[in-house]
């Protein structure tokens, strides 16, 4: 297999991933590249995303773990942290990035996310803005994209 | 050793007890305590100070300090701290890189509250997690089991192994200064990770890389000192903020603006010089061109009809390049025939009345056919399909239709802008084609300053059997010609956004740079020219000491001139408030220095200059010369200072 030189950590951490997964959260690596990972993370409890299964793909890069994962969204979205890419305003994947953190922490900070949206440090400007404005009408939205593009199809 | 807080104590009423604090203790050591009681050091009647050296710095507010000098201040600083705190040296300078490096800082917070000083910047008194010797344990990092040696943790007792810290240091290093404030990896812990791990964990390479961080945190940290700006140059200055000019000579030779860091540009004042450096930035210039004009580079890619160029993609490709290499050595050369693209496209091409592309013309015929797709025929002057044009319209070389129209008006708007972004782009010409010439005269000045001392001087020395210590005169020339020059630089950004409607400022300004313009013109021919001669002859010359006389005076009258110019533009221009436009503009007209003349065509002086009270410089008994101003008795015919003839 390709992935023969891969670090006794990404082979320890997939096991686990793979035998206790954190509830709500299935990861699980691509056949041909180990480092690659199809994520589903299931919309939390109460919050505007209840309901929906979220599609995300996380590459682990070369420096794994001295760099954090690469990670992003492949279901559309309507959150103020994550832009129409799919990219994830997340500190812990960026600066606050530590070696000690693993692929399964970080699937949970964006579960988090989820939860707790955080429009003041906004990834999408149009998204924080309405969230701010009018929240209610921000979370409709965010319900009826959930629906609309998460329902599991 | 006196803290610091007992030098805030002692108040300006104990000055002569510092004093002798000072004279009794000049030594290095106490270098850098001298930034912390810059509050005193611009007393400077201090008359009993009999030392020279120190007298001398109290005048200069700041110190130029070498890779070592530096080193020794650092040491001196975490030396104190760990000594008045009684920690260890890793600890005093982690505390002191949080703080800015500033000891008095350190000081206040730590005394006011240790606790909360420890838990911010992290230096945590006990391990947060026991570190079990002798037992097998995990690594955070790669999930590997080691025995407890070949583990490590910081204060806190997170365990990691040797070779995932090497990593982890590592990467931190590579990612830049921030390694200066490395944690533990533990995301939960922020226990502060010192240069005593790192050097012990790292290789050689990351560890230098590492402390060459470290002492330019000292630097760029401090608000008290900067690094010289010069390329190349290690030397930094330290400097007392709030006693006077911002200027600072580098031990290297560059001058430069404390306050801004731009290249030293007295009299002009920062904001002034941050603007023209903004306006030559090629650049932003094209940034701006390239975003207004709406370019799309591909549409625009070829040439075609027989007598306008088009804007092609290659040529934008060339800009963008251009763009780079002037980028990439800002402060040394701006290219003027970039800047000011976009005013040249707004004055010289007009939008496709069909397809809007931009279009420049720059020779032939009014007939215009557009690139493809486009292929629109029309007429540059008046805009209108050339389907419309022919013999009837007053042949192919002109268009009624244009002039007719012209007379009732139809075109004033996008003319009169076409013709306003025309002459601002030559204004702006002007005085950037000055500017520019001043700072290359200045560069060649500097250049044979050089020659001069290294090599001319003593060659002279034997030509003119002079001993070297009486030919300082040249060397003085020399100085005052490269000071002039950038001084004479600056004022034409100055003269660049002084406001037209100002006209006497306008007026005064312009007699006074014209009048040190030509003065330096005179000193700069006079070192350069008419020392060759001296400098080429076989055994002394007779009237060695006649150019002796005259280069000394020349450069004593070139400084005075600029000393008026520098002075009345620092204060603004405000003689003009109560003198009005000075009566000495006519004579100065008559001179005809380089830049009056160029400034005369543009036609403004005449209209407003004589309002002001004439104010006669001639005294009696005395003329004036005319070229050098050099007062002389009346019953000479040539100037005593310039050989000029009345």
């Amino acid at each position: 297999m390709a992935n023969s030189n891969l670090p006794r950590r990404i082979i320890k951490e997939t096991q686990r991933l793979l035998s206790e997964p954190a509830p709500g959260i299935s990861a699980s690596p691509s056949e041909d590249n180990m480092r690659y990972f199809n994520v589903m993370i299931l919309g939390p409890t109460q919050s505007p995303y209840e309901g929906g299964v979220f599609k995300l793909e996380l590459f682990l890069p070369e420096e794994y773990p001295m760099a954090a994962p690469k990670v992003r969204f492949l279901t559309k979205i309507y959150h103020p942290n994550i832009d129409k890419l799919g990219r994830i305003c997340l500190d812990i994947l960026k600066d606050k990035w530590s070696p000690a953190l693993q692929i399964r922490t970080v699937l949970l900070s964006i579960q988090a996310l989820l939860s707790a949206p955080n429009p003041d440090d906004p990834l999408s400007e149009n998204i924080a803005k309405h969230w701010k404005t009018n929240e209610a009408e921000a979370v409709e939205t965010a319900k009826e994209w959930t629906r609309l593009y998460a329902s599991g199809a | 050793m006196v803290s610091e807080d007992e030098f805030d104590m002692q108040d300006a009423a104990a000055e002569s007890a510092e004093d002798d604090f000072y004279s009794g203790g000049e030594e290095d050591g106490f270098d850098s305590d001298d930034a912390d009681v810059a509050d005193y050091e611009f007393i400077d009647n201090d008359s009993d100070d009999s030392d020279d050296l120190i007298s001398h710095r109290y005048q200069q507010n700041y110190t130029i300090l070498s890779e070592g000098d530096i080193r020794q201040r650092q040491d001196d600083d975490i030396m104190r701290i760990a000594t008045v705190l009684s920690i260890s040296k890793v600890a005093a300078s982690i505390l002191l890189r949080y703080y800015n490096w500033s000891v008095s800082k350190v000081h206040d917070e730590w005394f006011a509250d240790e606790e909360k000083v420890r838990r911010a910047v992290g230096l945590l008194e006990e391990p947060v997690v026991p570190f079990p010797d002798g037992r097998d344990m995990t690594c955070g990092i790669c999930f590997e089991t080691y025995p407890s040696d070949r583990l490590r943790a910081a204060v806190c007792g997170h365990p990691f192994c040797n070779s995932c810290w090497a990593g982890y240091i590592s990467t931190a290093i590579n990612d830049g200064p921030g390694c200066l404030v490395l944690r533990c990896p533990d995301p939960s812990c922020n226990a502060a990770v010192g240069q005593d791990m790192i050097n012990v964990l790292t290789s050689n390479e990351d560890s230098d890389r590492y402390s060459r961080y470290f002492i330019r945190s000292y630097i760029e940290d401090n608000r008290k000192t900067k690094w010289c700006p010069a390329p190349g140059c290690d030397y930094a200055v330290d400097f007392i903020v709030g006693s006077g000019s911002y200027d600072v000579i580098c031990r290297c030779a560059y001058s430069f603006c404390w306050n801004c860091t731009e290249e030293a540009h007295r009299p002009v004042d920062c904001a002034t010089v941050a603007k023209w450096i903004l306006k030559n930035s090629a650049e932003s210039e094209n940034m701006n061109w390239a975003w207004d004009v709406g370019l799309d580079s591909y549409h625009i890619s070829e040439e075609y009809g027989h007598n306008c160029t088009y804007f092609t993609q290659f040529f934008l490709q060339l800009l963008q390049e251009l763009a780079l290499v002037i980028g990439s050595c800002r402060q040394k050369v701006f290219m003027s025939p970039v800047n000011g693209f976009r005013s040249r496209i707004l004055a010289n091409s007009k939008p496709c009345p069909k397809c809007k592309r931009p279009i420049e013309k720059n020779q032939g015929c009014m007939h215009i056919t557009c690139t493809p797709p486009c292929k629109f025929e029309f007429c540059w002057l008046c805009l209108g399909a050339w389907s419309d044009h022919g013999e009837r319209t007053g042949g192919f070389y002109a268009c009624n239709r244009y002039e007719t129209a012209k007379q009732e008006g139809v075109y004033d708007e996008a003319e009169k802008r076409r013709e306003m972004a025309k002459n601002s782009l030559e204004r702006y010409t002007h005085y950037y084609e000055r500017w520019a010439t001043n700072q290359t005269s200045r560069q060649k000045a500097l250049a044979d300053l050089q020659q001069m001392q290294n090599v001319h001087l003593e060659k002279l020395s034997d030509i003119q059997c002079q001993p070297e210590s009486q030919l300082k005169f040249i060397i003085e020339a020399w100085l005052q010609i490269v000071e002039c020059r950038r001084v004479l630089k600056w004022t034409y950004a100055y003269g660049y956004y002084l406001p037209e409607h100002e006209h006497a400022k306008r007026l005064f300004f312009e007699y006074l740079q014209g009048e040190a313009e030509s003065g330096l013109e005179r000193l700069h021919q006079c070192a350069e020219k008419e020392l060759q001669i001296y400098l080429n002859a076989e055994g002394p010359s007779k009237d060695f000491n006649e150019f002796r006389t005259k280069l000394a005076g020349l450069t004593s009258v070139t400084r005075n001139y600029f000393e008026n110019l520098v002075r009345a533009l620092e204060n603004g221009l405000s003689d003009v408030d109560s003198h009005g436009a000075c009566s000495r503009m006519a004579s100065s007209k008559s001179l005809g220095g380089g830049s009056s003349r160029a400034r005369a065509g543009r036609g403004k002086g005449s209209t407003s200059r004589s309002s002001g009270p004439s104010r006669n410089i001639d005294e009696p008994g005395h003329w004036s010369c005319e070229y050098c101003t050099f007062a002389n008795i009346k019953p000479a015919t040539i100037c005593a200072m310039c050989q000029h003839r009345r």
